[in-house]
């Protein structure tokens, strides 16, 4: 016989039984013990709504075990109780209820201040549910996207009734989040939901087992949750029938084992073959509920039924009386089982989760109590288009002064009552103060009570409805969750396997992975400042701007005078917002026959493209852009001897007349088509070589190969970020802020004042009117400095270093950082903790830029 | 998951192929002080607003639409 | 599951007028015309014809706009080829976009990255920026359960 070991105990399993249902019948009644007041809990809704059942399967805590499948050798652990769910030590917590109220920890241990960490600690440690295992496998879920015409939600007989019928008009997709064989408790819904279940399927209904919806968004879309995938779902039309639960019950005793929801009781019995009883009362002001006492009869209990409200239930572990005022008066019977079927609360939280017109309900959710033909007709209008509208109950089950409203979170009717005579008076406040629909369940009991109860106490509309629904509607696992989302989406130059083999450090630099450095900054750094040294800049944006409007494009998008950059020349550009602001930067190129190649940083070229061809739109212009950044890969020659080596690798004239600084040619090196641009970033002599990216490695092994008798070697990010900053150059984002201009960054002669018209002209003409309130300076230190430091004058904070280094060329330790004028002036002298920092003219190497101009 | 805008070109898409550019604002002005306005002011429509959105994983071009701020479906 | 190949590809870029692009005849050897945007066009053909395909749009379309731009781009582009009878499944695990018909193409997001779904009679291609290539091939093996074709 199967079983599976509950707390180590032996439990058989029958055919078709859930976790719940073979422990019940080996004896369990306490399957949970609450929150605060650690009270013992039993199988309430046996529907999977409630958080009385959670245990932990096979190491993975939170499983509700009344819809769990049971397998054989399957491991089940009571989740809450110490040492034991049967024997609690913190069971006296529910003696001590009245002295914890709601709330009573903020007040209690909020002083002495330190009392409150110590308190949190042993709260936390006392409360909760579940220990997630240290050593589960992680589980990445894989996501799969689906579009179709209908997306129908609930397996039931309104959901498949309005799969079948919405077949006939285009896909369907519907999600039942039952496992099979698990609905049915009668043979007329056996027998419907066999018969259309073959009907939606022959119509070409793709049915998704034990999928659960977790959450409906815009779109509409919606997430379904499946053993094995995540799936999005893109619909034009969703249908909701997700059914209904009964009312829940709030009383005196409600809470204790015993005490069930007709619907579960009816699947106990009808399905799993359990009597849950020997005297049973069944209190029913439903006719479902009247039936459901027909089926329990049959398994040999005893059985009253009763309608009215209940007063109070009794009993120490579990129910052992109830009274009950009914039509006739009160009345109290001795039981071992209470089944409640009060009125209906449909399933509604995916329906309010959106107010877009193409989610609708069908069946119980909308039209609570349906016969089986009822809801099958309601489906078949909602796939029709002609949907039920949802009907609110006409009579709520009124709440005793007390019971328990809130389940999950041992929120009593005395709880809500004491928290609003506190002043929180709405149903939204009242949730965030008491906690409570905020457990496991999320209000699928008790988010009707609560705004019934604010309603009671005279809360205007606004303050009485029920509290927001948002997805999840239940807690899924951060696995399921991030299912398609990975880390990064990565890009990769031509080079990358190179500079892996060289036993590179790869660094993510935004979308890019580039090499850090291949094991030694400061050689790397020697190298380009004495010998000869290779980078791979193929991440820098690149484009093609042609066409007949090329130079007007430009010339009205950029600051700088584009007319003035003769053919074989280029000019550092920098992009400017409409607020003046600097959004990146680059070079632009003329090619001499009207078109220009314009490059910016590696990060700023989608946005470089956007830019562009938003101006193009706007403007109505005629230029052919292509952005290049794929097509081409580029190569930075920088060092003293970059000619020298290029001269071995080319017949091409590389002198200053060829390729004047800042300008380009073509040239062929190495037997590769390059476009060589003079380029000053790292302040040596450089050629940045541009050229087809499936020819990358043969350029690149051929310099390496042609730089060995000077000792070549590659750098990386690292050293360019030393590099740059002993030239004083300024890397976006690092060293500047969104709102920088020009003049903060000492960049104003980028700008070409005198031009008619560029984008941000007005606004740098308002700035240039203000008083600059910030500057980016460099600053020369006595001492190693820390990037992100703070800079203060006689102790008050007046910048930040945005960038340091110890730099040999340099001199010392040398940084770029920001600093505020102090009384209409710019200090000269600061301190960064026990450094001092002088402010002082950039570039720190070679100020005249001779080496660069070589 | 989906605020659907629709590209002339590639049909509706989710609004995550999209970068997102904003009201649709006059793209000069005839002086300084009105120009203050109209980069920093905005109408901030609770409502249907004229925007631009460029479409960065499909055609890379840029579409101005309607979009009803306080619904987010956008007019086809 | 599908195998993952990369498919070297020529790819054309003509960019012009959207008028001159509407007449424009598709130039042959087999080439696929992609209109990209309404000023875009991509061709895309076996690689031993991308000269021949560009010097054949070069020519046609400056009889319709002088000042067309034709470019051949292969180098910036990288296709990776799923191939199998279960290449569809395999991209609902990558994009929520819908395979094309048959001499139609799709372009939006697969696997967060902008590309291009043609259909091919072995199964799909993701024409994507060469440097998504990596990229692209790992999300396909881990996500969609794609195999590294066998040598």
């Amino acid at each position: 016989m199967p079983s599976l070991r509950l707390d180590g105990r032996r439990v058989e399993i029958h055919d078709g039984d859930t976790v719940a249902a073979a422990a019940f019948r080996a004896g369990v009644r306490t399957f949970t013990r609450s929150l605060k007041a650690h009270r013992r809990r039993g199988l309430y809704c046996g529907t999977g709504d409630c958080a009385n059942c959670l245990v932990t399967v096979d190491g993975l805590p939170g499983e509700r075990a009344c819809v769990t499948p049971a397998r054989d050798g399957m491991r089940v652990e009571r989740e809450t109780g110490w040492p034991s769910a049967e024997r609690d030590a913190l069971a006296i917590n529910d003696r001590l209820h009245r002295f914890m109220p709601v709330g009573f920890y903020y007040k209690v241990f909020a002083r002495p201040r330190w009392l409150w960490p110590v308190a949190e600690r042993v709260i936390r440690r006392a409360t909760g549910t579940g220990t997630l295992p240290p050593d589960a496998p992680t589980r990445r879920t894989p996501t799969r996207f689906v579009r179709v015409r209908t997306l129908v939600i609930g397996g039931g007989v309104a959901g498949l009734a309005a799969a079948a019928t919405a077949a006939g008009e285009g896909s369907v997709v519907l999600a039942d989040e039952a496992a099979p064989g698990a609905r049915a408790t009668d043979p007329a819904a056996r027998d419907a939901i066999a018969r259309l279940t073959a009907e939606a399927r022959a119509a070409g209904a793709e049915i998704l087992e034990q999928h659960a919806a977790i959450g409906i968004y815009e779109g509409p879309a919606a997430a379904l949750l499946g053993p094995d995938e995540l799936v999005e779902v893109e619909a034009e039309h969703v249908i909701v029938a997700t059914g209904a639960l009964e009312a829940h019950g709030v009383f005196p005793g409600n809470d204790l084992p015993g005490v069930w929801l007709g619907r579960g009781a009816a699947r106990m019995t009808a399905i799993h073959g359990v009597t849950i009883g020997e005297r049973v009362v069944v209190v029913a002001n439903t006719e479902e509920g009247a039936h459901l006492s027909e089926a329990l009869r049959a398994t040999g209990a005893t059985v009253t039924l009763v309608t009215g409200r209940v007063l109070e239930a009794r009993g120490t572990r579990q129910v052992s009386s109830v009274t009950v005022l009914t039509p006739e008066g009160r009345r109290a019977f001795a039981c071992d089982a209470l089944v409640l079927s009060l009125g209906w609360a449909p399933r509604d939280t995916l329906l309010r989760m959106t107010a877009e017109p193409e989610v609708v309900g069908a069946g119980d959710v909308v039209r609570p109590g349906s016969t089986l033909a009822e809801a099958e007709a309601s489906g078949r209008a909602a796939a029709r288009g002609q949907a039920d509208q949802p009907t609110e109950a006409t009579s709520w089950p009124i709440a005793e002064h007390d019971g328990y409203v809130c389940v999950c979170e041992d929120v009593s009717m005395h709880d809500l009552e004491r928290a609003w005579d506190e002043g929180w008076t709405s149903s939204e406040i009242l949730k965030r103060y008491t906690t409570a629909t905020m457990g496991p369940c999320q209000g699928a009991l008790c988010s009707r009570h609560l705004a019934e109860h604010a309603r009671a106490k005279g809360a205007a509309p606004a303050a009485r409805g029920r509290t927001t629904a948002r997805p999840p509607v239940r807690a899924p696992r951060l696995g399921d969750l991030i299912g398609g989302v990975h880390e990064q989406v990565e890009r990769r130059t031509a080079l990358h396997d190179r500079h892996v083999a060289a036993g590179a450090r790869m660094d993510h630099s935004g979308v890019w992975l580039r090499p850090g450095t291949y094991g030694d900054v400061g050689e790397e750094i020697r190298v380009v400042r004495e010998r000869v040294s290779v980078m791979d800049v193929s991440t820098l944006g690149k484009f093609l701007v042609a066409g007949v409007d090329a130079r007007t494009l430009l010339d009205q998008v950029f600051p700088l005078d584009v007319g003035a950059i003769a053919p074989g020349r280029a000019r550092y550009l920098l992009a400017l917002d409409e607020a003046g602001y600097v959004m990146d930067d680059g070079l632009l190129a003329a090619l001499g026959d009207g078109s220009y190649f314009l490059t910016s940083t590696s990060g700023g070229a989608d946005r470089m493209e956007a830019w562009l061809r938003n101006w193009i739109d706007r403007l109505d212009l005629h230029v052919h852009l292509v952005n290049q950044t794929a097509q081409l890969g580029a190569i930075n020659v920088a060092g003293p001897n970059a000619r020298d080596l290029l001269a071995t690798l080319t017949d091409d004239d590389l002198s200053r007349a060829a390729i004047p600084y800042p300008g380009h040619a073509d040239i062929v090196v190495a037997g590769v088509p390059c476009r060589a641009i003079a380029v000053g970033f790292v302040g040596e002599l450089s050629y940045e070589l541009h050229h087809p990216r499936g020819r990358s490695e043969g350029l690149w092994d051929a310099l390496l190969a042609a730089g060995e008798p000077w000792d070549i070697r590659p750098h990386g990010l690292d050293a360019l970020d030393v590099l740059r900053l002993e030239k004083g150059h300024v890397y976006l984002a690092q060293d500047t802020m969104p709102d920088d201009h020009p003049a903060k960054l000492g960049l104003r002669w980028a700008v070409a004042s005198q031009k008619e018209t560029f984008v941000g002209k007005r606004a740098l003409e308002r700035m240039d009117a203000l008083p600059l309130e910030r500057r980016l300076v460099g600053l020369r230190f006595d001492g190693a400095p820390q990037r992100g430091h703070p800079l203060a004058v006689d102790g008050a904070i007046v910048g930040r270093i945005t960038s340091c280094a110890v730099s040999e060329a340099a001199g010392g330790p040398v940084g770029l950082g920001w600093v505020r004028a102090v009384d209409g002036a710019f200090p000269d002298q600061l301190t960064a903790g026990a450094v001092t920092a002088t402010v002082s003219p950039t570039p720190f190497y070679d100020p005249e830029g001779m080496r660069l101009r070589a | 998951m989906s605020v659907l805008v629709t590209c002339p070109t590639c049909g509706r898409r989710p609004f995550t192929e999209f970068s997102f550019g904003g009201e649709l604002r006059d793209i000069a002005s005839p002086d300084t002080a009105s120009d203050f306005e109209r980069v920093y002011l905005h109408d901030n429509a609770a409502g249907p607003q004229r925007e631009r959105w460029f479409h960065l994983l499909g055609c890379r071009r840029w579409v101005t639409l309607t979009r009803d701020t306080g619904t987010n479906r956008v007019e086809a | 599951m599908p195998e993952v190949h990369d498919r070297p590809l020529g790819v054309i870029v003509c960019a012009a007028d959207p008028a001159a692009l509407d007449r424009l005849v598709p130039p042959g050897h087999g080439a696929r015309v992609l209109r990209v945007a309404p000023d875009e066009v991509l061709a895309v053909v076996a690689p031993d014809f991308a000269d021949d395909v560009r010097r054949e749009l070069a020519d046609r379309v400056a009889a319709l706009d002088h000042d067309a731009l034709v470019l051949d781009v292969s180098d910036g582009w990288a296709a990776i080829a799923l191939v199998g009878d279960d290449a569809e499944r395999a991209l609902s695990y990558l994009s929520a976009l819908e395979a094309p018909a048959a001499d139609g193409f799709a372009q939006g997001d697969v696997a967060r990255v902008a590309a291009k779904i043609l259909r091919e009679p072995d199964g799909l291609v993701l024409l994507v920026p060469a440097y998504w290539r990596d990229h692209v091939r790992t999300r396909a093996i881990e996500d969609a359960g794609a195999v590294e074709a066998r040598a």
